[in-house]
């Protein structure tokens, strides 16, 4: 389709007021075509007070959640967003299962950010599922965090719109669960009272309410706009299904927008179009917290496409979290090309911070080491850490380090925006619409309730915090553009600068074995910028290996790298630490690291210990650990988890990583074999597996390939020749995944699991070639032997 | 200046600088937003298109390149999903987020055409995408799996 047609057809969709139409041409097939609205006022200002997000005006919503046609659809509302986790499917699957709707007939869509400013969740809901709330079978509680200052959990409409920390299932189930049965309930009482039967005489499954006695049937599609006008008497009286009735749930499911990502169909942040929409280049300053001093517009005013440019100032840090961006310049053209080029031309000067100018990683690192010799932050100090070593027969010191590391997410960052007098819109890909949307309120004077933000998919997330000033910056931009769609979108370079980082880090861990190889002390100092997402939470607060005498201390110092919760966020630096110092421990006192680890576990009195054994039992089993590999090859085990030292929620898996390394020095993960705690139940296998297979290859990249430096304050690579990303000829070959069941509710599955790829090359790496590396990535040493 | 460009079977007369990468002028001039902008450098795939059944990487080609030649995106394979190489890709579910996809069906597709039966090292020495989410295991897997049905 051209240009013009399909500017045509957008206009066309517009006049038809607020119907929904695509931005994609040729996507307007069937269920799983993702679809957002253009306001029907986008371009004039009118006043629009009007419901919002109705897929089909003339079909009531059942409740905020849930929509039935006539035909059956169903249309399930997503508050979170889909970034490749599958939430999507896993969402939708937990409000079909109460519903008892027919899957093949679920069709999500994302709820509307701006309902959620304006509406707040039923009363009896927050009573079921807030803060404190069991499970029905006592599996643990959703770990919902305070928001403040933005609206949000417990009580808007959607609750919890954010998509971070792998918890989605986690904490969404219990009112998304809720949100099913409640309508489910509703469309019997309709169905009964239509029949005059008494409701329990009814039965619902796949959209279908039979009453056997008088062989009567009827769909949710008939019934749905009687149900609309039948509230439940009780709801309060509402229970969701235990696991032991899931019949959907718990069960293998494709992912729902798949078809449409093998057709180029989904609609991402970055395909947005909208008629009179300018494009946006910018370049923001590549020393954080410096800001532009000069620029000469006048030297590219002329180029082809050019429109204006425009000054912003460094996002206000309260709005990101208190993160310190930089200034930039952005060029504005009819196309994105067009400005890119022409800012490409353009001198821009930057008024760089003094104290930022000079500073590199190689004295970042070096100050991390030395504030390890201050007092520090004590975590635990239990027994005398010092007299046991004192007193030990053997004692080993070592220190690691792990570099900052982005997202490097595939999708660059960009947002759509309009502004006008009295509304904003923004098409975005974003994790925390919430934020996003107070963020317009405040830049533009907008109030909340008048700001609509229409997500799209996003092409990867990798960490919420890590989408930085993208939609900030897009405000600002419209903002001084009002009445003109502005969609800004960053080169890779850019998005380099624009993310949030892992911090730094690095840890000294000190232990004294007896005579039996027994650790009889453990010291650990861990360091980190102290805005790093790090310093509490990068070691453990109580050892996971027996030491009668624990000591952990963290350290913190001040950078200027805005750091944020990349995948894995403390834990995958920190079980780095620890499983390598493990591996080193049981070698000195010529162990087995597996039966090294279980023993010192099973001396803990941790609430998940025997949980954790049965993870290392497993993965060991499945990799026939203890039989002989070829020469050059070898293995290495480690335990992940996370929430073992409470009752309640956690998440344990263990895995054994079959490593080769040439004479050469050319590493190969030939195999992985997973252990992986499934809780009293997953909601979608397939899913888990997916995100498992991803963040072995995503560790597999932290322990092999991937840092960032700083030179001159500013980082260093910026794009893929310089920041490497393993293809598909470093993808393991053999991958077994196998789920055990246990008796708690999952923490996720999304973010810190397959940290152990670190330590099992690491400990590989000393097997074959008797060198011991501390420091990652590995690929900067020399791993050739013999 | 104008110039024409045949794309998917569809011919296009475009505005715009020739030396404007084909990628900007296909996602942008002619609204097919299935190929996607990641790294610019030609490093990463997401843009791979087919030039005459040959893939590259389109965000470092001039547009003037593809002029009277034959160009196909994503939506030139299959816009229903039923090529057998988006067939497989269903049936292993292989997506993630999706954003690099395009670009990885591209690439398998014109190695299948050449090669009807690649071995795991031939998948290796062709498949020079990045996808970020690590999907892989999955696409090695489907390609294999496409391999047969365009076989049957």
């Amino acid at each position: 389709m051209s240009n013009s047609a399909l500017e045509a057809n957008q206009k066309d969709s517009v006049t038809r007021n607020r119907r929904e139409f695509l931005a994609v041409a040729g996507a307007a097939t069937g269920a799983l075509v993702l679809g957002f609205w253009v306001p029907a006022k986008q371009i004039s200002a009118a006043e629009d007070s009007g419901p919002t997000w109705y897929e089909n005006p003339e079909v009531p919503e059942l409740n905020a959640w849930v929509v039935i046609e006539p035909d059956d659809t169903v249309t399930i509302r997503i508050a979170q967003t889909e970034l490749g986790q599958g939430v999507w499917t896993s969402n939708a699957m937990m409000v079909c299962e109460e519903l008892q709707c027919d899957w093949s007939k679920v069709r999500p869509q994302y709820a509307s950010v701006n309902r959620d400013a304006r509406e707040s969740a039923p009363e009896w809901t927050l009573n079921v599922m807030g803060d404190g709330a069991f499970d029905p079978i006592g599996g643990g509680e959703p770990l919902f965090r305070g928001r403040e200052p933005v609206r949000g959990i417990p009580d808007s409409l959607y609750r919890r719109m954010r998509t971070n920390e792998a918890s989605s299932v986690r904490d969404g189930r219990y009112y998304l669960q809720l949100a099913g049965a409640e309508i489910r309930e509703r469309l019997l009482l309709s169905a009964a009272a239509l029949w005059d039967v008494p409701v329990i005489e009814l039965t619902a499954k796949d959209s279908i309410i039979n009453h056997e006695k008088s062989g009567r049937s009827t769909t949710y599609g008939k019934i749905a706009h009687l149900a609309a006008e039948t509230p439940h008497p009780n709801p309060e009286s509402i229970n969701i299904k235990p696991p032991h009735e899931w019949t959907l749930m718990g069960t293998e499911q494709n992912n729902i927008d798949v078809p449409a990502k093998v057709t180029g169909q989904v609609v991402y942040g970055i395909d947005v179009r909208l008629p009179g929409m300018k494009w946006a280049a910018i370049r923001a300053c590549p020393v954080y917290g410096g800001d532009v001093s000069n620029y000469d517009f006048d030297a590219i005013r002329d180029q082809p496409g050019v429109n204006s440019a425009v000054q912003l100032p460094i996002p206000d840090p309260s709005l990101l979290r208190g993160r310190t961006f930089s200034g930039s310049v952005a060029v504005i053209a009819d196309h994105w090309y067009q400005a890119k080029t022409a800012l490409d031309k353009m001198t821009i000067e930057w008024d760089i911070p003094s104290e930022f100018a000079a500073s590199n990683t190689a004295d970042m690192h070096r100050e991390l080491v030395s504030v390890m010799a201050e007092a520090g932050n004590v975590h635990m100090d239990q027994g005398d850490v010092e007299a046991a070593i004192a007193g030990a027969t053997q004692t080993l010191e070592a220190e690691y380090s792990t570099p900052y590391l982005p997202r490097a997410r595939m999708e660059p960052g960009n947002a759509t925006v309009l502004v006008t007098s009295d509304r904003v819109d923004i098409w975005i890909g974003d994790q925390s619409p919430q934020e996003t949307r107070r963020s317009a309120s405040l830049i533009t004077g907008v109030p909340e309730e008048n700001v609509y933000i229409h997500l799209c998919h996003l092409g990867g997330g990798f960490g919420r915090n890590g989408n930085g000033p993208q939609a900030e910056q897009a405000i600002m931009i419209a903002n001084e553009n009002r009445g003109t769609p502005i969609h800004l979108l960053w080169t890779r370079e850019e998005d380099f600068i624009g993310t949030t980082y892992r911090a730094m880090g690095v840890a000294r861990l000190r232990a004294g074995l007896n005579a039996d190889g027994w650790p009889v002390s453990l010291e650990v100092r861990t360091a980190m910028q102290e805005d790093g997402f790090g310093p509490t939470s990068s070691f453990d607060t109580a050892s996971r290996y027996y030491a009668p005498n624990y000591r952990f201390s963290s350290h913190s110092t001040k950078f200027h790298v805005p750091c944020g919760t990349r995948r894995g966020v403390g834990q995958a630096a920190h079980e780095f630490y620890r499983e390598t110092f493990i591996d080193e421990l049981a070698r000195a006192a010529g162990k087995d690291p597996y039966l090294y680890r279980r023993e010192l576990i099973s001396r803990t009195d941790l609430p998940h210990r025997d949980d954790m054994i049965r993870a290392l039992d497993l993965a060991a089993e499945m990799s026939d650990w203890g039989t002989p590999l070829p020469l050059g090859t070898a293995r290495a085990i480690a335990l992940e988890e996370k929430g073992v030292e409470a009752k309640g929620t956690a998440t344990i898996s263990a895995m054994v990583h079959t490593v080769s390394i040439s004479k050469e020095g050319q590493v190969r993960l030939e195999r992985v074999d997973v252990a992986l705690d499934q809780g009293f139940s997953l909601i979608n296998p397939l899913s888990v597996k997916k995100q498992i297979e991803g963040q072995i290859i995503w560790f597999y990249n932290d322990a092999m390939h991937q840092a960032n430096t700083v030179v001159e304050g500013r980082i260093v690579e910026n794009n893929f020749d310089q920041f490497s990303i393993s293809r598909i000829k470093e993808d393991p070959p053999e991958i077994n995944i196998q789920f055990f069941k246990t008796e708690h509710w999952m923490r996720g599955m999304g973010h810190d699991r397959a940290t152990s790829v670190q330590s099992g090359i690491s400990d590989a790496i000393f097997q074959i070639t008797g060198k011991r590396f501390r420091d990652l990535p590995f690929s900067q040493h020399d791993l050739s032997w013999g | 200046m104008a110039f024409d460009l045949e794309v998917n079977g569809n011919a296009y007369s475009v505005e715009a600088d020739p030396q404007t990468p084909l990628l900007w002028v296909i996602r942008d001039q002619l609204g097919l937003t299935g190929t996607k902008f990641s790294c610019g450098i030609a490093q990463c795939g997401a843009c791979t298109v087919h030039l005459d059944g040959v893939p590259l990487r389109s965000c470092r080609v001039p547009a003037s390149v593809a002029v009277g030649k034959a160009v196909k995106t994503i939506e030139g394979v299959s816009l229903d999903g039923d090529h057998p190489v988006q067939v497989a890709w269903k049936e292993f579910d292989v997506p993630q987020c999706g954003y690099c996809q395009s670009g990885m069906i591209m690439s398998s597709l014109a190695l299948l055409e050449k090669n009807p039966n690649p071995t795991d090292a031939e998948i290796d020495a062709e498949i020079t995408n990045i996808c970020r989410c690590s999907t892989y295991h999955r696409i090695r897997q489907a390609i294999h799996r496409a391999a047969e049905l365009m076989r049957a």
